[in-house]
């Protein structure tokens, strides 16, 4: 095998190698600070911190549990709301004055709001 | 008496609603279609590994319904999901929900 070849099979290997490691990482790493998304969830608490909360327009059911929820879930529900492909009247509102780092913040902090639970 | 009369009649007519047994969801059927329909994305435990798939597992049973109801009615949009529910019929949504409500959540996000 000449030293040209070699060197294209080690990038290649390198490369296979790193790309997990690499989506790992980006999955794994946090985006928001859940100190700061903390100053600002008492907009959430009136309705996500009561437990058997329901919502009453338009339709009635159990207001969602979002403790312990993967951060980039919450993130991108908040981004839905605010740009109008989710449509609870009372989520829009509140997203339409959430900056993309408030939504960050807001989502790191109810995914580690859970942490070491595991009762229903 | 008459007053007497009126409470007990309203007192059984509550009674009566409250017997009225609702469509049993059958968690057993629920488990069998999370595992062919589900469970690739959000785990058969509900507990999903990839943080894009929402966690299923101990959330409210009727929230879940609505949510798969608006997939499958596309008032909410989500490419995957309105596929997924298309061929779900309600007995299924029943069941799948049944299921993954009832499951514990295991939370192990750190910051």
């Amino acid at each position: 095998m000449n030293p040209k070849t070699l060197r294209t099979l080690v990038v290649i290997a390198a490369s296979c190698a790193a790309a997990p490691i690499a989506a790992l990482a980006q999955q794994a790493e946090p985006a928001g600070n859940p100190v700061e998304g903390a100053r600002k969830v008492q907009m959430c608490q009136g309705c996500h911190g009561i437990p058997g909360w329901r919502t009453a327009f338009p339709e009635v059911y159990s207001v969602p549990k979002i403790a312990g929820q993967h951060a980039a879930y919450i993130e991108k529900a908040l981004h839905e709301y605010k740009n109008g492909e989710r449509s609870h009247p009372s989520m829009r509102a509140i997203a339409a004055s959430l900056s993309d780092k408030d939504m960050a913040n807001l989502a790191a902090y109810y995914a580690q709001s859970g942490l070491g639970a595991t009762v229903q | 008496m008459m007053h007497i009369r009126i409470l007990i009649s309203i007192v059984a007519l509550a009674a009566g609603i409250a017997a009225i047994p609702a469509r049993a969801a059958d968690a057993a059927a629920g488990a069998a279609k999370a595992k062919e329909i589900c469970a690739a994305c959000h785990g058969l435990d509900g507990n999903s590994a990839n943080a894009d798939y929402p966690r299923l597992a101990g959330q409210h049973r009727d929230y879940l319904a609505k949510a798969l109801r608006d997939y499958k009615s596309g008032a909410r949009k989500n490419p995957i999901m309105g596929g997924m529910t298309a061929a779900l019929s309600k007995d299924d949504i029943d069941n799948v929900t049944a299921y993954y409500s009832g499951l514990p959540p295991v939370v192990t996000a750190r910051y």
